[in-house]
C-alpha cells in the first residue's frame, strides 16, 4: 500500500473545522447522509407511534390532536427532510463527481452552502416539533392552513428555506454534468445514475421555485389578508392545490428518479451483464421529468376542479406509465441470462422491482377519475404512495447504500445480516402496506386516529408487520454503521462487486481527498460486460 | 463562453429607454378598461421587459445557447402552469350535463332528466326550468 493510498477523504485533513468548512463533495455528502438518516429515524418513529395507535380502535396511546400532529410531521419530515435531500444530497454528492471523473462538483462552495441552508431549514422544522407541532397534513391545504393555530408558519418557512438548498444542489449537478466530465466521457457513456441525477436536477430547478412562491402566497394571505386562496377575500382555495401540486407532483419524480438511477447501476453490476436499452433508460428519465409537469391535477379529482381538466389530467397521467414501463422491462431484460449474484444490493434491487411495480400500477388505478373519486383520501392512496416512496425510493436508497458502502467508506458490512435485514424489509413492508390497499377499498379514510370495528383485523395485521419493518430497517442501518465502527476494512484497491464505472476502476476505497491521483483515462463504457472482464476483488 | 461580449453603450441606452417606455405603457393601459384582458396585457408587457433585461443587460443573447434554452424552458413551464390552471377555472362547475353544450355519454341515464338545466357556469337556465319541472312530475 503506497503512502498516497493511506490518505483518504475521511482521515485527511483532520479536525472538526476541516469538516464544518469542507469543500469536499464526499464529506458534504456524508454530512447529508448522517442528517438524512437521523430524520429518517425521527419520521419512522412517528410512523410507528401512529401504527400502534391504530392497532385497535379508539384513542389508546395518543389523542386525536397528537395524531394529527404525528401524521403531518411524519409526512413533512420524510418528504422534505429525508427523501428529497437524501439521495441527491448524500449519494449524489458522493458519487456524481467520481462518476464523471471530476475532482469535485462545479461549485464546491455553493455545495457547502446548500448543506447549511438545508440545516438552517431543518432547524425550523425541529422548532416546530418542540413548539407543539403542526396539524394541517404535509400538504398544508387552504383554507385550514391559513386558520390553524398550530405552527404552520415555522414549518412552511422551513420548507421554503430547504427549497433553496434543493435548487442550488440541482444547479450544481447540472453544471457538473455539463462542464466537468473527463475527455471522452460523452453523454451516452455516462453511468445511468448520472442521467438520473441530471433529470432530477432539472426538475429541482424548474419546480422548486413554485413551492417557494406557494409558501410566500400562503404567508401573504395569513399575515396581510391579501385574498389569494380565501374566497371571502376574493381568492380561490383550489388555486392553492394547483400551486402546491405543480411543485409536489414533479417532486414525486425528484424522489423517484434518483432511485431509478441507483437500480440502473445495481442491476447490471450484480448481473454482470450490459444494461439493456441504455438510451431508452436515459431518455425515459428525461421524459418522466417532463411528463411529471403535466399531471399535477390528478391529485385534485375531488377538489371541485372542472370536469374538463379532470379528463385532460387523467389522460396525460397514463403517459407516465410508458417511460416507467420502459425502465422496468429494461431492468428485467438486463438480468435475463446474466450472472445474477444475490448480494445485499441486488436483494434490494429485486425488492424494488416488485414493490415499485405494485406502487406504479396502483397509480394507474388512481389516475382513472371514476375510480379515484371513490378511492381518494382512503388507505388505498396511503398504500399506493408508500409502495412508491418507501418500497421504491427508500428500498433503492438502502440498496445504493449497500452497493457503494465499501466504496464510500472503505469498510465491508456483514453480508449475511444485510441479506436477512433486506428480507425483513421486504416482508415487513408488504405485511404493513398490502392490508392498507384492502382497507382503502373497504372505505377506511386516511388521517383518522380511530375506526370502525370492521377494520380491526386488517389494521392489526398492518401494525404487527410495521414493527417487523421498523426493526429490519434498524438492523440494516446498524449493520452498516457497525462495520464502520468495527473498521472491517477492505483493501483500498478492491472492487467487491466488479463495477465498471470510474468510481470503481480509478479510485481507492475510500477515495483520495482529490478523488483521482491523476486524471482518469476512459477505457470502456459504464456497462461493457460483453467486452471487458472486470475481476471482483475484495480483500480484507 | 470563452470570449466576452462587449455591448456598446448605445445599446444599453436604447434598452433602458425601451424599458421606461414600456413602464409608461403599463401605467397607461391600466386606465383603460379592457376587462380581463387588462391582466393579460400587463403580464405581456412585463414579460417583454424581463426578456429585454435578460437578453441585453444579462447578456443572454450572446451567451451559451444552453442558457437560453433554460430561460425558454422556464417560460414554457410557466405557460403550462397558467394555461392548465385556467382550463380548470374557465370550466369550473361545468359537469358536462347541459344538452346545449355537452352530450351525456348515455342519453338514457336516469339521473340526467332529474337535474335542472344549467349554463356553463352552473347557473339555472330559466326558460327551460318550468318545462323541466313538469317532466319531473311524471316520474
Amino acid at each position: 500500500m503506497s503512502e498516497n493510498m493511506k490518505q483518504n477523504y475521511l482521515n485527511h485533513p483532520k479536525g472538526i473545522m476541516s469538516w464544518l468548512l469542507t469543500l469536499d463533495h464526499k464529506r458534504i455528502g456524508l454530512m447529508y447522509l448522517v442528517s438524512g438518516i437521523l430524520f429518517f429515524f425521527l419520521g419512522g418513529l412517528l410512523a410507528l407511534v401512529m401504527r400502534f395507535e391504530l392497532a385497535a380502535p379508539g384513542n389508546d396511546i395518543i389523542s386525536n390532536e397528537i395524531y394529527n400532529n404525528a401524521y403531518t410531521l411524519h409526512g413533512a419530515i420524510m418528504i422534505f427532510l429525508f427523501i428529497i435531500p437524501a439521495i441527491p444530497g448524500a449519494l449524489g454528492n458522493i458519487l456524481l463527481p467520481l462518476m464523471v471523473g471530476a475532482k469535485d462538483v462545479a461549485f464546491p462552495r455553493l455545495n457547502l452552502a446548500s448543506f447549511y441552508i438545508y440545516s438552517f431549514g431543518a432547524l425550523f422544522a425541529l422548532y416546530t416539533i418542540i413548539n407543539g407541532g403542526v396539524d394541517t397534513g404535509w400538504t398544508f391545504y387552504t383554507p385550514y392552513s391559513t386558520q390553524s393555530s398550530s405552527n404552520v408558519v415555522p414549518m412552511t418557512l422551513g420548507i421554503f428555506i430547504i427549497g433553496f438548498s434543493s435548487i442550488l444542489t440541482g444547479l450544481n449537478f447540472i453544471a457538473t454534468v455539463h462542464k466537468m466530465r473527463i475527455p471522452g466521457l460523452t453523454w451516452y457513456k455516462l453511468p445511468l445514475f448520472v442521467w438520473a441525477l441530471y433529470g432530477t436536477s432539472l426538475v429541482q430547478i424548474t419546480a422548486t421555485p413554485v413551492l417557494a412562491i406557494t409558501m410566500v402566497l400562503l404567508m401573504l394571505e395569513r399575515f396581510l389578508g391579501i385574498g389569494i386562496f380565501d374566497p371571502a377575500l376574493g381568492g380561490d382555495p383550489v388555486l392553492y392545490q394547483h400551486f402546491f401540486w405543480f411543485y409536489s407532483h414533479p417532486a414525486v419524480y425528484i424522489m423517484i428518479l434518483p432511485a431509478f438511477g441507483i437500480i440502473s447501476e445495481i442491476i447490471p453490476v450484480h448481473s454482470r451483464k450490459k444494461i439493456w436499452g441504455y438510451k431508452f433508460i436515459a431518455y425515459s428519465t428525461l421524459s418522466i421529468a417532463f411528463i411529471g409537469f403535466l399531471v399535477w391535477g390528478h391529485h385534485m379529482f375531488t377538489s371541485g376542479q372542472s370536469v374538463f381538466s379532470q379528463i385532460v389530467f387523467s389522460f396525460i397521467t397514463y403517459f407516465v406509465g410508458i417511460p416507467t414501463g420502459v425502465k422496468i422491462f429494461s431492468w428485467i431484460l438486463t438480468m435475463y441470462k446474466g450472472q445474477v449474484s444475490f448480494t445485499p444490493p441486488m436483494f434490494y434491487a429485486l425488492a424494488f422491482l416488485f414493490l415499485f411495480t405494485i406502487g406504479g400500477l396502483t397509480g394507474i388505478f388512481l389516475g382513472a377519475v371514476a375510480l379515484d373519486i371513490h378511492l381518494h383520501d382512503t388507505y388505498f392512496v396511503v398504500a399506493h404512495f408508500h409502495y412508491v416512496m418507501q418500497g421504491g425510493t427508500i428500498v433503492a436508497f438502502l440498496g445504493g447504500l449497500h452497493h457503494w458502502w465499501p466504496k464510500s467508506f472503505g469498510v465491508m458490512y456483514n453480508q449475511t445480516i444485510a441479506n436477512i435485514a433486506a428480507l425483513g424489509v421486504f416482508i415487513g413492508f408488504n405485511g404493513t402496506f398490502f392490508p392498507q390497499f384492502l382497507l382503502g377499498l373497504r372505505g377506511m379514510p386516511r388521517r383518522y386516529a380511530t375506526y370502525d370495528e370492521q377494520f380491526v383485523e386488517l389494521h392489526s395485521y398492518s401494525t404487527f408487520w410495521s414493527g417487523i419493518l421498523g426493526i429490519s430497517i434498524f438492523i440494516a442501518v446498524m449493520n452498516l454503521f457497525w462495520s464502520f465502527i468495527k473498521r472491517n476494512k477492505v483493501d483500498p484497491g478492491s472492487n467487491p462487486w466488479g463495477g465498471m464505472t470510474l468510481e470503481w476502476t480509478h479510485t481507492s476505497s475510500p477515495p483520495h481527498p482529490h478523488n483521482f491521483e491523476e486524471e482518469p483515462v476512459l477505457q470502456h463504457g459504464p456497462y461493457d460486460y460483453d467486452k471487458v472482464i472486470v475481476q471482483k476483488t475484495y480483500k480484507k | 463562453m470563452s470570449e466576452h461580449h462587449i455591448t456598446p453603450l448605445r445599446t444599453y441606452l436604447i434598452i433602458a429607454a425601451s424599458l421606461l417606455f414600456l413602464s409608461g405603457v403599463t401605467v397607461w393601459v391600466s386606465y383603460i378598461d379592457l376587462g380581463s384582458f387588462n391582466i393579460v396585457l400587463a403580464m405581456f408587457v412585463a414579460t417583454v421587459k424581463a426578456s429585454l433585461v435578460a437578453f441585453f443587460f444579462m447578456h443572454l443573447l450572446w451567451d451559451d445557447k444552453k442558457n437560453l434554452i433554460m430561460f425558454l424552458m422556464s417560460l414554457m413551464f410557466f405557460g403550462i402552469f397558467v394555461t392548465i390552471t385556467m382550463l380548470d377555472t374557465a370550466f369550473r362547475g361545468d359537469l358536462g350535463l347541459n344538452p346545449e353544450t355537452k352530450d351525456p355519454i348515455n342519453k338514457r341515464a336516469a339521473f340526467y332528466d332529474t337535474l335542472p338545466l344549467t349554463d356553463t357556469h352552473g347557473h339555472p337556465v330559466d326558460e327551460h326550468s318550468g318545462k323541466h319541472d313538469e317532466d319531473k312530475d311524471h316520474h
